[in-house]
């Protein structure tokens, strides 16, 4: 018996599942986080330059608190992109899964330094490249696990797009 | 009894890959009893139905010792030995 003729059979007639499980089966791993990181430092980058656009380059305690508080959040958004990513990267994916997107390693090298950009930045579209490169981990993420995704707009004060799995 | 199944999972990658079928024979079986090695399917309290390879066969033959192909494979090191009443069948052919 082939394992096309069995597929077939699939097709029409469920097959029950063994798993072979790795990690502990309650494993929780999600994107989200970094997704929100990401959206966060687009909604800081915006921040800082409507900051500057209000207060030109003045050095009021308000401009200079503002942008302190702005410049912080950023950094550490930035770093919990790169923080998230990593743990789905060095925990939950597997040899299994670089073979099947081979494009992975890449992936996660891109957001690792997108992610210092970010921080060492008030770009733009720097901040845009990171949210993408970050969608497209969360896409992969979300294709590992057998789940369809889509992309939405953000219902956040920033509404670039994010990619959420359909459940 | 024969039943197919459908591996879910990378345990035992590469001898066994997601997506793979394979045939178990609940007991008797048919090639006698379960030796290391074998890989059989388990019914494990609070963790499904499992597929894994037995390291070892354990005190007279009523538990073992099973174990994954990966680093953080969930098996006996999770759970501890298997009773012989969970083990619901052995695998006696894989179709890849």
């Amino acid at each position: 018996m082939s394992k096309k003729l069995i597929q077939k059979i699939e097709a029409w007639h469920p097959i029950d599942e063994v798993q072979a499980h790795c990690d502990i089966p309650c494993g929780i791993y999600d994107p989200h986080h970094a997704q929100i990181g990401a959206l966060t430092v687009v909604r800081m980058v915006d921040l800082i330059a409507d900051q500057v656009k209000e207060h030109g380059k003045g050095s009021t305690a308000e401009f200079i608190n503002g942008m302190a508080r702005f410049i912080a959040i950023k950094e550490e958004h930035a770093e919990l992109v790169k923080h998230e990513t990593r743990i789905i990267w060095g925990d939950f994916i597997k040899q299994p899964h670089l073979e099947e997107f081979p494009q992975l390693n890449g992936l996660v090298h891109k957001i690792m330094q997108l992610g210092s950009k970010a921080r060492q930045t008030a770009d733009r579209e720097t901040a845009l490249g990171l949210l993408d490169a970050v969608n497209e981990f969360a896409e992969i993420f979300w294709q590992i696990k057998g789940k369809e995704t889509k992309r939405v707009k953000a219902p956040y004060a920033v509404t670039e797009e994010m990619v959420v799995p359909i459940l | 009894m024969l039943r197919l199944l459908k591996v879910r999972g990378h345990s035992l990658y590469p001898d066994y890959k997601q997506g793979d079928y394979v045939l178990a024979a609940s007991s008797p079986f048919p090639s006698g009893k379960i030796s290391a090695d074998d890989v059989i399917v388990i019914q494990q309290p609070g963790y499904g139905l499992l597929i894994k390879r037995v390291q070892q066969v354990l005190g007279d033959g009523r538990s073992f010792d099973v174990r994954g192909t990966q680093i953080d494979s969930t098996d006996s090191r999770n759970f501890g030995p298997v009773q012989r009443e969970h083990v619901m069948g052995k695998v006696i052919w894989h179709i890849r």
